[in-house]
């Protein structure tokens, strides 16, 4: 079930009011409704997929419990290593076989060998990678003695497929979002509204902004070879619009729609393309993924603690692991590559942590040492996303060369009114830096004022919407 | 909450309101789907039923023929519809001598529910009274028309109601006679790469559509009827810029759909030298003069 179909819109209402009317009163009946809710809001897209689902909760609610009760370290080891072999073996599985067993293929018949062995044809599980990450960490914390495991089973299997966030994050972690399901919910009135906002952003940024950039997006990409390089340039530009506002759409949805059932999500984008340096940008761009990689990889690895070699060795890896995890194809770890190496410069200067404050603060116009900035840091961005559009390397590599050409001067043959509405969008963007959203309008006193800016942005979204796109990362 | 559930309410009756008027408009409003429906319903006499999507619905006029024919055909219109509406109407037209199918490039490698036509299924439902599998029962949209549309066709469909005062855009006997005029060379060449371009679906797959097309064959051989396996005259330009092995595979099949059916003529008129340039509206579609000279053209097939 998509977020921006009218199946939602049916089925949001129904949980809604069966949540806060009919269920309110014992929170376990409220958890198990949550469980059935978000089991059939998955089996929409494959029922057989649940079986997945169900074995990665059971095995890490138990995993966590065993955990709990023995301090032997071998032992301790054994039943983390257990959670591993059987969440990243089933990812590994129905994500990375057939990419590893081509990989092999080809390097086998670099040498002139043959690799007998077959691809399957496998169906990738929608939001895999997203609830085999939230389940993994809440078994890594227990062993890493951060939490507790939790007793109660219902709680459990409700955070690792709480709908709204099942299959495209924000991935949450057990500290934040498993306690919520322990604790009586109480309906809160501003916080319900906050969710609508979201929510109606999430729609505008989902169905206005990426899937109009995605009409030209599969244009361009799928005929490179018929335009210029300044098209093929906006080409990009436009891709790096539509996974901003598919995927910060989603989250926005997904955030809202927890809220109206008195959840909190973890922010998961923060006006990425307003960041400064890489270092930032990766501080506002998928957050939750961000966050997780620097917790359970980063930081395990060493961090930035040792050598400035070892510090570089770590980046590298997190950038190259964290391509991985997009999808099965070289052009994701060549984009974590390109990351990691424009990464380089702020480790050696030690400039990456940089830029935790709000950039000109108070300023209505950004100076122009912001704007270089963060235009240079968004042209990084950009031409790091030719790799993650690209079907594969080759692809990538003659879309660069086309991008690169004499042509590249030349007027570029795209909807200005396109452009144009991006760039209002980011001045929108620009102007609301200081808050959680774009839709944070509470500043406005004028009530009707506010109702207008609903009002337009349904109208928006009804009038300008592109076609139906489905969303990017449900393939990762 | 009661606060929430009335702010709520309060804001979405204008969008309700908005909502109910196009339910309304959709449902009330004749046009090419509840037309053709009342049509073909009504005369039972027809000899020559033509289906087909926009080619057949442009390019054939009933009213060229000798026989008394119906043009079944609507714009993208697929073979998965053509199966249904020709199994649905033919016990009711027990004149019925001849079958007059198209088959396009795009024909038999469509897959049913295509972005493009993905909301026409509905219209087929709930406006020619099909039943359409392909639409669940639980699906809000086979209970609300103006569900299967974006806001913004649906106004650009009320915006043309409102300067042509109908949607009906075919005549009695269901040939589209919207198509008068034609476009000079160079702008043919720029449609025929765009349309091209858009009916390129990379696909190779002729099972699923072939075989929809042996089971019409086979109705028609148990009821008697004729088939004219037809291949509707298109721009050179635009058939060049298509796969050859594409057009070769579907050349392939319609030879053996009539090699092995006795009740079927090939007509293929994709690369026939009597349509010029002027018979043309755009790359791939007839307009009325090159209409008239193709159903002319087809009217030799029939006693």
């Amino acid at each position: 079930m998509l977020f921006n179909t009218i199946d939602f819109a049916i089925f949001m209402p129904i949980i809604f009011l069966l949540y806060w009317f009919v269920f309110k009163r014992n929170i376990k009946i409220q958890n198990i409704f949550l469980v059935l809710a978000s089991y059939f809001f998955y089996a929409c897209w494959d029922w057989r997929f649940l079986g997945l689902i169900f074995l990665s909760s059971i095995v890490d609610y138990f995993v966590g419990l065993y955990l709990a009760k023995t301090e032997q370290k071998s032992k301790r080891k054994a039943l983390l290593l257990s959670s591993l072999i059987v969440n990243l073996g089933i990812l590994g599985f129905f994500k990375y076989y057939n990419f590893f067993i081509e990989s092999f293929q080809e390097v086998f018949s670099l040498f002139g060998r043959s690799l007998e062995s077959s691809t399957l044809h496998i169906l990738l599980p929608v939001g895999i990678s997203f609830y085999t990450f939230q389940t993994l960490s809440y078994t890594i914390d227990i062993y890493r003695k951060r939490i507790e495991p939790t007793n109660n089973v219902v709680s459990f299997f409700a955070f690792v497929s709480f709908f709204p966030q099942l299959v495209a994050g924000p991935i949450e972690r057990a500290s934040n979002l498993l306690p919520q399901f322990e604790r009586k919910r109480e309906f809160d009135y501003s916080k319900s509204i906050d969710g609508l906002r979201l929510i109606l952003l999430g729609l505008f940024k989902k169905m206005v902004i990426a899937d109009n950039c995605a009409l030209a997006v599969n244009e361009i990409f799928a005929y490179y070879p018929e335009y210029s390089g300044s098209t093929l340039f906006f080409g990009a530009f436009f891709f790096a619009f539509q996974i901003y506002g598919d995927f910060s759409g989603y989250s926005d949805i997904a955030i809202g729609s927890a809220r109206l059932l008195g959840f909190d999500l973890m922010q998961n984008f923060n006006s990425p393309y307003l960041s400064r340096n890489l270092g930032e940008f990766w501080r506002r761009w998928h957050i939750s993924l961000s966050t997780w990689f620097r917790d359970y990889v980063y930081i395990p690895l060493g961090g930035n603690k040792g050598s400035q070699a070892k510090w570089i060795r770590n980046i590298f890896i997190v950038f190259l692991v964290s391509g991985l995890w997009h999808g099965a194809n070289w052009t994701f770890i060549i984009w974590g590559f390109i990351h990691a190496l424009f990464f380089m410069p702020l480790i050696l200067k030690k400039t990456n942590a940089n830029f935790k404050d709000v950039a000109d603060e108070g300023k209505i116009i950004p100076s122009l040492k912001t704007i270089f900035q963060i235009g240079s840091t968004f042209l990084i961005v950009l031409l790091a996303w030719v790799f993650f559009r690209a079907e594969n390397v080759t692809h990538a590599l003659l879309y660069f060369e086309g991008i690169f050409s004499a042509s590249l001067f030349s007027i570029p043959t795209v909807s200005r009114g396109l452009v144009l509405f991006l760039f209002i969008y980011m001045i929108f963007e620009w102007l609301q830096r200081d808050k959680k959203h774009l839709l944070e309008i509470d500043f406005i006193n004028s009530k009707p004022l506010r109702i207008a800016i609903y009002y337009c942005l349904v109208f928006i979204i009804f009038y300008f919407s592109g076609d139906t796109q489905p969303f990017i990362y449900f393939q990762f | 909450m009661k606060k929430l559930l009335s702010h709520i309410s309060l804001f979405l009756i204008p969008i309700c309101v908005v909502w109910m008027l196009a339910e309304v408009f959709y449902r009330t409003v004749p046009n090419n789907y509840t037309y053709k429906h009342e049509q073909i319903s009504k005369n039972k006499d027809i000899e020559v039923l033509v289906l087909g999507d926009s080619h057949t619905f442009y390019g054939i006029n009933p009213e060229q023929l000798s026989l008394k024919a119906y043009n079944l055909s609507n714009v993208s219109q697929t073979i998965y519809f053509d199966k249904l509406l020709f199994e649905k109407h033919v016990n009711n037209l027990p004149n019925l001598k001849y079958l007059i199918l198209s088959v396009e490039y795009t024909t038999l490698t469509q897959e049913d529910n295509t972005q493009e036509d993905i909301w026409r299924k509905y219209f087929y439902k709930a406006q020619m009274d099909l039943e359409v599998p392909l639409i669940q029962w639980y699906n809000p949209k086979k209970y609300s028309l103006a569900l299967t549309r974006k806001f913004n066709n649906t106004w650009k469909t009320f915006k043309d109601y409102r300067e042509k005062g109908t949607l009906i855009g075919c005549d009695a006997n269901g040939w589209g006679n919207t198509y008068l005029a034609t476009v000079n060379a160079i702008e043919m060449k720029r449609l025929a790469h765009v349309v091209a371009k858009k009916h390129e679906d990379g696909s190779m797959d002729f099972s699923v559509n072939s075989n929809r097309v042996q089971q019409i064959i086979d109705l028609c051989k148990s009821k008697n009827i004729e088939i004219l396996l037809v291949n509707m005259p298109s721009v050179p330009e635009y058939v060049s810029l298509l796969k050859s092995e594409k057009w070769k595979k579907i050349d392939s099949i319609c030879n053996h759909l009539k090699t092995i059916n006795t009740n079927v003529t090939r007509i293929d008129l994709l690369n026939d030298k009597q349509f010029t340039l002027k018979d043309f509206q755009d790359a791939d579609h007839l307009n009325a003069e090159g209409a008239k000279k193709c159903s002319l053209t087809l009217n030799q097939y029939l006693d």
